[in-house]
C-alpha cells in the first residue's frame, strides 16, 4: 500500500483514534463553520443595495409566445424593473458550452436559445420576463403583476416519440440534434450464429441532481469590472462563458465561489439566469442576485441521465460474450447548448468491464419540451453500466449460468492494461475479478443463494434476489479539460499557501489538499492553507467534476510541491556555494549533506533568498475506477414493494488522499443510486408538464428512513497515468449501485423479460412485473 | 408590524411586514444566516430551528407567530462559554456533513429532541433531506452524542 494512503481518520488527524479525542477537535477544516451557522453560502452575502431578481416564468411546456407585458409590475412598490424580450433587445443569447465536446457547433447552428422567450416556449419554466426589486417580495410583487399571452403547442416529452419529428421545436429542423457512435458495425452472422442472443430496452429515466442549495448567483459592477460570487463547480469556466457574453476580456470578470451547498454535476455551467443577472447588473450598474427557489429548479434546473436504449448481446455456449449492440435515444432537453453530445460518452463505455470483441454503440440526441439535460453525478456512465449489467443478468437467466459465473469468464484480465476498448477508451488498470470476489464474499454470495433457494419452496416465504452490477467508469474528464493548475507558495513566516483551480462543492478540499501538501513537503499539515475557487487569486482553473479533483489537482499540487523543493534546493545551494546534489531537502527544510551550517527551514530560506512559489498546470491521462456492486432485495409480490436487506459496493479509485471523505462520497453516491433505482423519476402530464406540484413531496429523494445496510470495502488498483496514483471518486454510487438493485428484483421474480422492470421501480412497476410473471 | 424576537436569548426589537417567514426574518433582518432555506415548503427541513423549545420548519412559520417567543437557531447552540454542543462535534467526529447546507436544520432537529425525548431521536432524522452523506454518518453521529460518548 502506498505511503500516500491514509488509513484511518486517526493517522489523518496525527492522533490516536479514541471517539474523546474526536470529539475536541474539528475533522475537517470546514466543519467549525458549517456547524456553528458561519458557513457562507451566496444567498448568506449581505451586499448592500443587492436587488432580487425573479423570473416570470412559462406555465406551458411548448407554445407560441403572443404577449408580454411588464408595465404594471413597474408600478409596484418597491420593483426597480421589468423586462420582457422585447424591452432589452441587447441581451445576449445563452452561450453554448465549449468545454471538453459537451456540445457542438453543428448541433446548435440555426438554434438560438434566448436568455428571455423572444416567440417561442420550449420548455416549462422558461423566463419570459424577469422582474427585480428590493427584495424578493417585493419582485414576487411585480412578477405577479406581469400579463403574459403563449398560446399552446403540442409537446413531446420522451426521445422517441420527439424523434419523429412530428411535432418540432425549430419549425425548419430535425428534433435530432447530434449524432455519433462507437465501433464498428456488427454483421448480421454474428447475431445469426451465436448460441444465444439477449435483447432489452432500457429507460434511463431523468433525474433532478437535487443540491439541498439551488442555483445561486450575485453579480457586483464595480469600475470597470463585474464581481460575481456563484455556487459553483468551475469558477474560470464561469468567468470565461461571462466575460464572452459581455465581449469582455476575462481579466475584468472576478468569479468567487464561496460555500456552495452541493453542485453533482448540476453547477458547472453557465445558465440563461446567469447572463441575466449579469447583464441586469451592468444595466443597473447595481448589485443583482438571483436565488433559486426549490419550485423553480424543479422546472428550470438541469436534468440528469434519459435515455431510451436498446441492446442486444451475443455470447456462445460456454457463456463468452461475442457482440454487444446500444443504440441510445437520448433525451437532450429543449436545447443542445449545455451537453447535446454528453450521451455520446455512454457510448464511449458501451464495452464495460468484458473483453467483448465486437461492441458497437450509436448516439442520437434529441430535442424534447424538458429542460436541458446536462452532468448529473456519473455523466453517461450510469447509463453505460445500467444497460449492459442488466443485460448481463438477463443473459445468465437464459444461458442457465450463475451470474457472478458469466461475469467471470469475461472480465478484461488484470495483465491485459492498458486496454484498449472497441468503444474507443483505452483503460489504465484495473482488477475486476479481484473487485467481484470481495463482493461476494463481503455479501456472502453463497449464503444468500441458499437463503433464496429455501425461500423458493417456502410458499410463505417473500421472494429474494441478488443482484450484481460490475462498471468501470472514466475519471479525470474528456480530452481538453484533462489539466488542472496547482501551486505552491512559502512565506517568511513558514506558512505555506496552496492554490488550485478546482472549487469545492462539499468534497473537503480546504482538509485534503492542505494536508497532502504538507505530506509532500514534510511539514506540520497546520502550516498549510489553501486558496481556491477565486479566479483574482488563482489564475487558472479547470474546476471540480468528472471525478477529477484528487486526480488531476492532487496530481498538479504533487508536481508544484517537487517544483518547489527543487527551488528551495538550488537557492540554499547557491546560498551555501555549495553543488545542488550537496544540499538535502527533509521536513520543510535544507540542510547541507555533510553537516556544517545549520539546517535551514523553508521560511527561513524565503527570508534570505525573497518570495519562492512553484507553478504548475498538470495534464493528466484519463482513469478508469471500477468495481462491484451487490444487493440482496425482498419483494412483495401483492403489494409490489422492494426492501433491499443489503447492498454491498466495492470501489476501487487508485490511491486515495483521504479515505474517511473517499468513504464519505462513496456512501452518499450509493444512496443516490438508489433513488435512482427504486424512487426518483419525473411523470409527465400529456400536455408536457411534469407533475411535480408538490416539489419534493412529488419528487422523492431518499430520506434516512429508507437507507439498506450498505458495506463499503475497496480495492487498490493505482493509475499509471499520473505522478500520483489516484484515480477519481465520488460518482461510484450512482454509477454501481442501480443495477445491482434492478437485478436483485428482477432475479427475485425470475423475470425473463428484462422490459417490464423500468426505473424508478415503484411499487406499481413492481406490481405490474410481479402480476405479469404470475400471468406467465 | 412591531414584535419582538427572541433569539439565542437576544432579544431582537423588529418592525416586519406579517406576510415574512421566519427564516427570512432570522436571515434577512437578525442577520442569522446559518438557518438555511432548501426548499420553501417544509419538506427538507434544511430550515429547522426551535421555538419555544419545539422543532419547526422556519419556512412555513411566520415571523409574527414568533412574537414573545423564544427562538433557537444553530448560531445558539454551543454553550455560552463557546464550547461546541455535543451534536456539533459528533457531527464532525462522525463526517456527518460534506457540504453543510442541510446540516443546520439537522442539528436543530436533533437538539430539540435531545432536550425533549432522545427516544424520539432516529425517528426525527427521517424528517430532514440531506443530498450528500446517506444520512448514516449522521444517524452515528446523532446516537453518539445521545449517548454522551467520550
Amino acid at each position: 500500500m502506498s505511503l500516500l494512503c491514509i488509513e484511518s481518520a486517526a493517522e489523518y488527524c496525527g492522533r490516536e483514534l479514541t471517539w474523546g479525542n474526536l470529539m475536541r477537535q474539528w475533522t475537517r477544516r470546514e466543519d467549525e463553520r458549517l456547524l456553528t451557522g458561519g458557513g457562507r453560502y451566496v444567498a448568506d452575502m449581505a451586499v448592500p443595495g443587492c436587488l432580487d431578481a425573479v423570473f416570470v416564468r412559462s406555465e406551458v411546456a411548448h407554445g407560441v409566445l403572443r404577449e408580454v407585458d411588464c408595465a404594471a409590475a413597474r408600478e409596484v412598490a418597491g420593483v426597480a424593473g421589468a423586462w420582457s424580450a422585447a424591452d432589452v433587445p441587447d441581451l445576449p443569447d445563452t452561450p453554448y458550452t465549449l468545454m471538453a465536446r459537451l456540445a457542438t457547433e453543428e448541433a446548435v447552428a440555426g438554434r438560438e436559445w434566448p436568455v428571455l422567450v423572444k416567440d417561442r416556449v420550449r420548455y416549462p419554466g422558461e423566463a419570459v420576463a424577469v422582474v427585480v426589486g428590493e427584495d424578493r417580495y417585493r419582485a414576487e410583487d411585480g412578477a405577479a403583476e406581469v400579463v403574459v399571452r403563449i398560446d399552446p403547442l403540442p409537446a413531446v416529452v420522451t426521445p422517441s416519440a420527439a424523434a419523429e419529428d412530428s411535432v418540432r421545436l425549430f419549425d425548419d429542423l430535425s428534433n435530432i440534434a447530434f449524432e455519433g457512435e462507437t465501433g464498428e458495425p456488427i454483421e448480421d452472422a454474428v447475431w445469426r450464429d451465436a448460441a444465444a442472443v439477449v435483447e432489452a430496452r432500457y429507460r434511463q429515466q431523468l433525474l433532478m441532481p437535487t443540491p439541498m442549495e439551488c442555483r445561486t448567483i450575485l453579480a457586483l459592477p464595480e469600475g470597470d469590472r463585474l464581481t460575481v460570487w456563484s455556487g459553483h463547480q468551475a469558477p474560470h469556466r464561469l468567468r470565461a462563458e461571462l466575460a464572452a457574453v459581455l465581449g469582455w476580456p476575462v481579466d475584468r470578470v472576478r468569479v468567487i465561489v464561496p460555500d456552495t451547498g452541493g453542485a453533482f454535476g448540476s453547477k458547472s455551467a453557465i445558465f440563461p439566469e446567469y447572463v441575466a443577472v449579469a447583464y441586469l447588473a451592468l444595466k443597473l450598474r447595481r448589485p443583482v442576485r438571483w436565488i433559486e427557489d426549490r419550485m423553480e429548479s424543479m422546472l428550470t434546473a438541469t436534468r440528469g441521465r434519459g435515455q431510451d436504449q436498446r441492446v442486444r448481446l451475443a455470447a456462445d455456449a460456454d457463456g463468452h460474450l461475442l457482440a454487444y449492440e446500444l443504440a441510445i435515444d437520448a433525451d437532450v432537453g429543449a436545447y443542445p447548448h449545455l451537453a447535446g453530445a454528453m450521451p455520446l460518452q455512454t457510448a464511449r463505455m458501451a464495452t464495460g468491464v468484458y473483453r467483448t470483441p465486437r461492441v458497437h454503440a450509436t448516439v442520437r440526441s434529441v430535442l424534447t419540451n424538458t429542460m436541458v439535460t446536462y452532468p448529473y453525478r456519473g455523466a453517461g456512465r450510469p447509463e453505460a453500466t445500467i444497460a449492459l449489467e442488466r443485460t448481463m443478468d438477463a443473459l445468465a437467466r437464459r444461458l442457465r449460468l450463475d451470474p457472478a459465473e458469466l461475469r467471470r469468464r469475461n472480465f478484461v484480465a488484470p495483465e491485459s492494461f492498458p486496454y484498449r476498448t472497441p468503444t474507443g477508451r483505452v483503460y489504465d488498470s484495473g482488477d475486476y475479478a479481484a473487485a467481484l470476489e470481495l463482493a461476494l464474499e463481503t455479501l456472502d454470495y453463497a449464503g444468500w443463494r441458499t437463503e433464496q433457494s429455501r425461500r423458493r419452496h417456502d410458499p410463505a416465504a417473500l421472494p429474494l434476489g441478488i443482484g450484481l452490477s460490475c462498471y468501470v467508469e472514466r475519471s479525470g474528464g474528456e480530452a481538453g479539460v484533462l489539466h488542472e493548475y496547482g501551486s505552491v507558495e512559502a512565506h517568511e513566516d513558514g506558512t505555506i499557501v496552496a492554490r488550485c483551480g478546482s472549487a469545492s462543492s462539499g468534497q473537503g478540499h480546504e482538509t485534503t489538499f492542505p494536508a497532502f501538501v504538507a505530506r509532500e513537503l514534510g511539514v506540520d499539515q497546520r502550516r498549510v492553507r489553501l486558496v481556491e475557487g477565486d479566479t483574482d487569486e488563482v489564475p487558472d482553473g479547470v474546476g471540480s467534476f468528472a471525478s477529477r479533483s484528487a486526480q488531476v489537482a492532487g496530481a498538479a499540487l504533487r508536481q508544484a510541491c517537487g517544483m518547489l523543493i527543487e527551488e528551495a534546493r538550488v537557492r540554499a545551494a547557491e546560498l551555501w556555494e555549495l553543488p545542488v546534489a550537496e544540499v538535502v531537502w527533509s521536513d520543510g527544510t535544507v540542510s547541507p549533506r555533510t553537516g556544517g551550517t545549520a539546517a535551514m527551514d523553508l521560511g527561513e530560506l524565503v527570508k534570505a533568498t525573497g518570495p519562492l512559489q512553484a507553478e504548475n498546470r498538470y495534464e493528466s491521462g484519463m482513469g478508469f475506477p471500477f468495481g462491484t456492486h451487490a444487493a440482496v432485495a425482498e419483494v412483495d409480490p401483492e403489494l409490489g414493494t422492494v426492501h433491499v436487506l443489503r447492498l454491498v459496493a466495492v470501489d476501487d479509485c487508485g490511491v486515495v488522499l483521504n479515505p474517511m471523505l473517499v468513504k464519505g462520497q462513496a456512501f452518499g453516491s450509493a444512496v443516490q443510486g438508489l433513488g435512482q433505482a427504486l424512487y426518483e423519476g419525473i411523470p409527465f402530464d400529456d400536455d408536457g408538464l411534469p407533475r411535480l406540484a408538490h416539489g419534493l413531496l412529488d419528487y422523492l429523494v431518499p430520506t434516512a428512513a429508507e437507507i439498506p445496510p450498505i458495506t463499503l470495502k475497496e480495492t487498490y488498483t493505482p493509475t499509471p497515468n499520473t505522478p500520483l496514483g489516484a484515480k477519481g471518486a465520488g460518482e461510484s454510487g450512482c454509477i454501481g449501485t442501480p443495477a445491482a438493485i434492478v437485478n436483485a428484483v428482477a432475479d427475485a421474480l425470475r423475470l425473463t423479460d428484462a422490459d417490464v422492470l423500468q426505473m424508478p421501480l415503484t411499487p406499481d412497476v413492481v406490481w405490474r412485473a410481479a402480476n405479469l410473471r404470475e400471468a406467465g | 408590524m412591531k414584535i419582538t424576537l427572541t433569539v439565542n436569548d437576544e432579544a431582537y426589537p423588529l418592525d416586519v411586514e406579517p406576510r415574512r417567514v421566519l427564516a427570512d426574518v432570522l436571515r434577512e433582518d437578525c442577520g442569522l444566516t446559518g438557518t438555511h432555506l432548501g426548499c420553501e415548503h417544509g419538506v427538507c427541513g434544511a430550515c429547522t430551528v426551535l421555538v419555544d423549545g419545539k422543532a419547526v420548519r422556519s419556512c412555513l412559520m411566520l415571523a409574527v407567530q414568533c412574537d414573545a417567543k423564544a427562538v433557537r437557531t444553530v448560531e445558539g447552540l454551543a454553550g455560552p462559554d463557546g464550547e461546541p454542543h455535543p451534536l456539533q462535534r459528533a457531527f464532525s467526529a462522525e463526517y456527518a456533513l460534506q457540504c453543510g447546507f442541510c446540516t443546520p436544520g439537522f442539528l436543530m432537529i436533533a437538539a430539540g429532541a435531545l432536550d425533549a425525548d432522545p427516544d424520539q431521536i432516529a425517528g426525527l432524522v427521517e424528517s430532514n433531506i440531506c443530498r450528500c452523506t446517506g444520512y448514516e454518518p449522521i444517524r452515528r453521529a446523532i446516537t453518539h452524542a445521545t449517548r454522551g460518548d467520550d
